[in-house]
């Protein structure tokens, strides 16, 4: 069993830290509440919770309820709802990271909103039941051209991400791609007369041939593509770097990488105990006085809501998120937003000036004092 | 190679802060909103049915080539006609749809419903 973090340095300071990293900030109530409770029990809060209750006002825009299937711009609002109110702000977080690192766009609405669900109810589970989920995901089916990839025509878009931006960013050759990409044939999708119908596996559309992927020789389908690729040495280091890297300024030293790929590989490939390893980490807690994150776009935004206690009430936050360079559903290309730095510039920080002013209109809204969170 | 593709994001802004076009006059009908996503070559409505009166077709065009938005009512006659929108861009046509029955969606330009982009949504008493 998990040894009990230890509550002897654990003040408001890293009660905030900890729920604006792994979720959207604290209210002073809420960080009163979690400094008492300590700091086990505030993991254990962000982590195993159960609670589906959605806090604070329902979100209306113009008066109307949200209709994020037809209405432009709702769905971006329905997800920032979701952050702003949810009692899980980190299965809002964690859907946000898969969402960046599969990142998928310029697809039909009703199917980002099933690929959002699908991130979030995997999102914290066994990362291979994640990946096969979005493996088989309409969205990203469509997006990396996996449906209609037949074994007659081998379409490399999604055998390559996999490797490259999925699963192992590196240690695989040209060929390796190549072969994925004839396992992973055999998706086929069916049209009607108002679009998609239904996407299933064919086996007839199925390249059936001796493939040779990452060393190992078989006919090999898709599920066992998507095996070799969480079996290889490469692929832990990868995955809880780019964990930690979403939650942790410091890059991990070497002897963290490998540690947590131990808790990572130890556990069954799950996601949870590497984000509580992350979470509990001193790391995570270093400068609490100073900003160590530029917080991206949404988290600004979602933060800044959920921490003064305004629901989602106007559409203009789309537009100023767009300006702040992220919007939700689209991200620029597959390999996902740049973090960090990148939302810095002259032109998306004078957009979050913009929504600043917006915050600072509410009534009764101040600002204390060092109260700015790192 | 990579799947990339632009997005007019600027143009969503625009699309909310700007009025939608208007083929018919607002007035006391039911206001319902149907998404549509356009591409190369199919025409996807967000919901199937909707109640009589204004209809609003927000139109996304997730293609490459310039696309419309042609009703046609279960006369056969034409209702509405957006004008060509362009790859990556979206636009609202705005229609009033009082009766009942089985719309067509289609793209007119060159032969793009032959192709595919048709579809139907059906327009209910309530």
């Amino acid at each position: 069993m998990a040894k009990r973090p230890s509550n002897a340095a654990w003040t408001e300071a890293h009660v905030r830290r900890l729920l604006w990293r792994a979720g959207f900030g604290a209210t002073p109530e809420e960080a009163k509440r979690w400094t008492a409770a300590g700091k086990g029990a505030t993991l254990d809060r962000l982590l195993d919770s159960r609670s589906k209750k959605l806090v604070g006002p329902t979100p209306r825009v113009e008066g109307r309820a949200l209709d994020p299937g037809n209405e432009w711009g709702h769905d971006v609002l329905w997800w920032l709802d979701r952050m702003v109110r949810s009692q899980r702000p980190l299965d809002e977080k964690l859907t946000l990271f898969w969402h960046d690192h599969f990142a998928t766009t310029d697809q039909e609405t009703p199917l980002m909103l099933r690929q959002n669900q699908l991130l979030r109810s995997r999102g914290l589970g066994r990362f291979p039941d994640l990946l096969r989920g979005v493996t088989t995901d309409w969205a990203m089916q469509l997006f990396l051209s996996l449906t209609d990839s037949t074994k007659e025509a081998p379409n490399e878009n999604f055998a390559r991400e996999l490797m490259e931006l999925f699963t192992l960013g590196g240690g695989y050759t040209e060929r390796d791609v190549r072969e994925a990409a004839r396992a992973l044939t055999g998706f086929e999708g069916t049209w009607g007369d108002s679009g998609l119908k239904r996407i299933r596996y064919n086996p007839q559309r199925h390249d059936s041939g001796v493939k040779r992927i990452l060393g190992k020789r078989g006919r090999f389908d898709w599920n066992d593509v998507l095996d070799l690729v969480v079996a290889h040495p490469r692929h832990a280091p990868f995955l809880v770097s780019k964990l930690w890297g979403f939650f942790v300024a410091e890059p991990p030293a070497k002897a963290k990488v490998k540690a947590l790929a131990r808790v990572y590989r130890g556990s069954g490939l799950k996601i949870k105990p590497v984000v509580r390893a992350i979470l509990a980490d001193p790391a995570l807690y270093a400068d609490l006085n100073g900003p160590g994150m530029v917080k991206a776009p949404i988290v600004f935004v979602a933060g800044s809501l959920r921490t003064t206690g305004r629901g989602v009430d106007t559409d203009a936050w789309v537009w100023l998120m767009d300006g702040m360079g992220q919007l939700l559903f689209r991200p620029p290309s597959v390999a996902g937003w740049d973090w960090g730095p990148a939302w810095m510039s002259s032109n998306t920080m004078r957009t979050r000036f913009q929504a600043a002013n917006y915050f600072a209109q509410l009534p009764g809204i101040t600002v204390p004092e060092g109260g700015g969170n790192p | 190679m990579r799947a990339k593709r632009p997005f007019a994001a600027g143009l969503l802004a625009l699309a909310l802060l700007a009025p939608a076009a208007a083929s018919t006059q607002a007035g006391p009908l039911r206001d319902t909103a149907v998404g549509v996503g356009e591409r190369e070559y199919t025409l996807t409505p967000y919901r199937r049915t909707a109640p009589r009166g204004i209809v609003r077709f927000n139109v996304t065009n997730f293609g490459e080539d310039g696309h419309d938005l042609t009703v046609i009512g279960p006369d056969g006659r034409q209702v509405a006609r957006s004008p060509e929108i362009k790859a990556g861009a979206r636009y609202a046509l705005r229609v009033k749809l009082k009766r009942p029955g089985v719309y067509r969606l289609v793209c007119t330009i060159a032969d793009h419903s032959a192709r595919g982009m048709q579809a139907k949504v059906r327009v209910t008493r309530r």
